[in-house]
């Protein structure tokens, strides 16, 4: 700011002026004081140092993890796992309904073989039945007009063995009289009697023959209860088979779901075996894997090697390869900016065991050169 | 234990921030015994104050400033003390003794630079009034700032008042649109619940009353403050207003009471300020551990609590960046905190331009910076404060020399 041009060079007023300041004598620092102010400004200047590093540091590390695509975070999957115990129940349990389908499927398959054999022999009963329908109509056909001519001329013959008989009461009161009056022995009028009533006798069994000719010419020529009765078996024959062929059917279709789903589980179990929670719970050995999120998924490839380094960036060794990466996604916390991201697994097969417990290994290259 | 320890921390911030500004909110709509009785009938004689270093002709408009004010001019005086300017500031001290005849301006030079603390007592060596005004030589002031800042001296028990500091330039960065809102909700709400209790914990130094006897009793401890030796210069404010406090007077600010403040605009001066407030803060927490059964004993319950939560805040602060930082470094970058900040923002921008028009931020989104700014300066100033006691550097000037322990001492 310029000095004001005006009334230069300015002076104080006089009466308005004041007298300076006077230094006064300085107050010495003690021994003590010295040595306080001494030790709190090295230790001032370590902690900002350190301070400073840290924050320079902790830039340096956002600022690498946000532009590095090679880093993998290892996570160490225990036996008792959480999720690889959840996996591997829901194997078993897999494997169990697997099992079950399978016996449900053989009871099937033999309550099938079962119902179409019955179906076949109902089937075979059919023509035989339909055979004995037409030949026996056939016959009535033949039969049953000659009977009706004979039980008529049956009807006839009885209706002049009837007028016969009428004239035989009359016969046996002059039987009765000739043996009052002494004209015939008694031995006589028995047999005259006896003779007569075997006469009654035999109109009675031509009325029945009758009767039961007529009897026969109806179940000849009309359809009588015999003939439904057999028509009913023939229509229960045909339901039963037709149930039959609707229970094939059902366990024909259950049959092929129960297969597929069987196949389907073979699948899925196929699948399950792929991952990394399978092979974690399954087998003998520790397996070591990493979490990759999908922006590093070009680094990810089976055989990169892997690299592990001092402060999650610097003086990096190789501490094994990618044996296998899986498909499934996953999401983890990343391992520095806390954040969710999603990406997938890799196995891992390490030299150096303890680089599983690094927070991040880095995979085809070293992250800095060195 | 760590996650106790995060609780507390947030609880704690809970406490100092949200607490207060909300009580600030209530206390100033509901309560009448949150402002003071003024009586514009009482006149005392006031001497104002203003040390200089460096100033320009900044110092020559703030006298013209003080010249227009609405008191009567056989009543107050300004003594300009200039504390060895390297600058033209003494030219400009002296133009405006001479322009300004309608009052009483005498001028005082310390020999050496001592700082605005000692400048500011070897300025009161000439004064006799009944109150001593303390101002700074880069500020405006109201013509009715002396008028309402004496009024308050009326109620009986008040010791020192303060004024409400405005920001001149509010609009010549993003950064003195953020001391905008920053300085506005400071004062029209942080500073409320202290009104309430007449124990307000720091008075700016930009417009400070305070009643003679009492500056002069405080007098030898400002000369004397030091640390293991060294002379502090600085927060002779914050300090006054402890003294103030601790002498069982009380302590208010009159927000009617009007000044204006020009605020750094650039980023490293920003810093210097906040680190050299930061260093007050850190010092003021040390002596009020020290005397803690003392301030107990003697102070209002909620002045404790200010006296020790505020600057347990900037410790918290630094905590909660590092606990941020290091357990979820991405959080504070989410919608939520981001659309919350800007939400606040917004509101006290609105308020401002309603309430206080010449102070309207025209960057309403400037307080999102502000998130961004109170992160650096959390992770930053409270150690660096800490670990910087021993400086003497005011930062925001040239850089003075240091005067040994009692130089300025009469």
């Amino acid at each position: 700011m310029a000095t004001p041009s005006v009334n230069p060079p300015l002076s104080e007023t006089k009466g308005d002026s004041l007298p300076p300041e006077h230094q006064s004598v300085p107050v010495r620092q003690s021994l003590h004081y010295k040595l306080v102010i001494t030790l709190y400004r090295v230790f001032a200047i370590t902690v900002l140092y350190l301070v400073l590093a840290g924050i320079v540091g902790y830039a340096f590390v956002m600022g690498f993890y946000a532009v590095n695509s090679s880093w993998a975070a290892p996570i160490i999957l225990s036996a008792a796992d959480e999720k690889s115990l959840n996996f591997r129940e829901k194997l078993v349990t897999s494997q169990q309904t697997i099992e079950d389908l399978k016996v449900d499927t053989k009871k099937l398959e033999i309550g099938l073989a079962e119902m179409k054999k019955h179906r076949a022999s109902l089937l075979a009963l059919e023509p035989e039945l339909q055979q004995a329908i037409v030949r026996e109509r056939s016959h009535n056909r033949t039969t049953g007009p000659e009977l009706a001519e004979l039980d008529q001329q049956k009807q006839a013959d009885n209706l002049k063995t009837q007028k016969v008989l009428a004239q035989l009461t009359q016969v046996e009161s002059n039987i009765n009289k000739d043996l009052a009056s002494g004209l015939i022995t008694q031995g006589d009028a028995a047999t005259q009697l006896a003779a007569l009533n075997q006469a009654k006798g035999t109109y009675t069994d031509s009325k029945i023959a009758e009767v039961l000719l007529t009897d026969n010419v109806l179940d000849k020529t009309t359809t009588g209860t015999n003939s439904l009765d057999v028509l009913v078996k023939q229509a229960e024959l045909r339901s039963e088979v037709a149930q039959l062929d609707v229970a094939i059917n059902v366990a024909e279709k259950q049959l092929q779901e129960e297969s597929r789903q069987v196949d389907r589980l073979r699948q899925a179990i196929q699948t399950a075996k792929q991952s990394p929670y399978y092979l974690n719970a399954s087998g003998e050995k520790t397996l070591y894997f990493a979490f990759v999120p999908y922006d590093n998924q070009a680094s990810a490839a089976a055989g990169s090697s892997i690299y592990d380094c001092y402060l999650n960036m610097i003086a990096c060794r190789k501490v094994g390869m990618l044996k296998q990466t899986f498909a499934g996604e996953e999401t983890a916390i990343h391992p520095i900016f806390k954040t969710q991201i999603r990406g997938f697994l890799v196995q891992m097969n390490l030299d150096h065991v303890e680089s599983a417990k690094s927070k991040t290994v880095f995979l085809g290259r070293k992250p800095m050169l060195f | 234990m760590a996650p106790i320890l995060l609780w507390l921390i947030l609880v704690l911030c809970l406490l100092i921030s949200a607490v207060k500004y909300l009580m600030g909110i209530i206390l100033k709509f509901s309560f009448a015994s949150t402002k003071a009785q003024k009586d514009y009938g009482y006149q005392p004689t006031v001497s104002v104050l203003m040390p200089c270093y460096n100033e320009g002709k900044t110092v020559y408009e703030t006298i013209e400033s003080i010249s227009k004010s609405n008191y009567p001019n056989d009543k107050f005086e300004v003594i300009a003390q200039d504390d060895c300017s390297g600058d033209d500031s003494y030219d400009w001290m002296l133009k405006a003794q001479r322009d300004f005849t309608n009052i009483r301006v005498r001028l005082g030079r310390n020999e050496v630079n001592s700082g605005k603390a000692r400048s500011v007592c070897n300025a009161l060596q000439h004064s006799t009034a009944e109150i001593i005004i303390s101002i700074d030589s880069d500020c405006v002031f109201h013509p009715d700032a002396i008028r309402e800042l004496t009024a308050c001296f009326a109620e009986p028990g008040i010791g020192s008042v303060g004024g409400r500091v405005g920001v001149r330039n509010p609009n010549d960065s993003v950064i003195t649109a953020i001391q905008t809102v920053i300085y506005y909700s400071a004062f029209q709400l942080y500073k409320i619940p202290e009104n309430w209790t007449r124990s307000i914990c720091c008075i700016s130094g930009c417009l400070f009353a305070i009643r003679r006897r009492l500056l002069l009793e405080i007098e030898p401890a400002i000369r004397s403050r030091n640390w293991f030796g060294i002379p502090v210069n600085q927060g002779e404010d914050r300090f006054l207003t402890h003294q103030t406090l601790l002498r069982g007077y009380g302590t208010y600010i009159n927000n009617d009471a009007l000044c204006w403040t020009t605020v750094p605009n650039t980023l490293p001066v920003l810093f210097k300020q906040q680190l050299r407030w930061r260093r007050s803060i850190v010092r003021d927490f040390f002596f009020t551990l020290r005397t803690l059964p003392q301030h107990v004993w003697k102070l209002h319950p909620n002045t404790v609590f200010t006296l020790v939560l505020t600057p347990l805040g900037a410790v918290v602060g630094f905590l909660v960046v590092v606990t941020m930082l290091t357990s979820d470094p991405l959080a504070w970058a989410g919608p939520v905190p981001l659309i919350t900040a800007l939400g606040v923002g917004a509101v006290l921008t609105w308020v401002i331009k309603k309430y206080s028009a010449k102070e309207a931020v025209a960057h309403p989104l400037a307080f999102g910076a502000y998130i961004a700014w109170s992160l650096v300066s959390s992770l930053f100033l409270t150690p660096l404060a800490l670990c910087t006691m021993d400086s003497a550097d005011w930062g925001t000037r040239a850089k003075p020399q240091e005067v040994p322990l009692g130089n300025a001492k009469r």
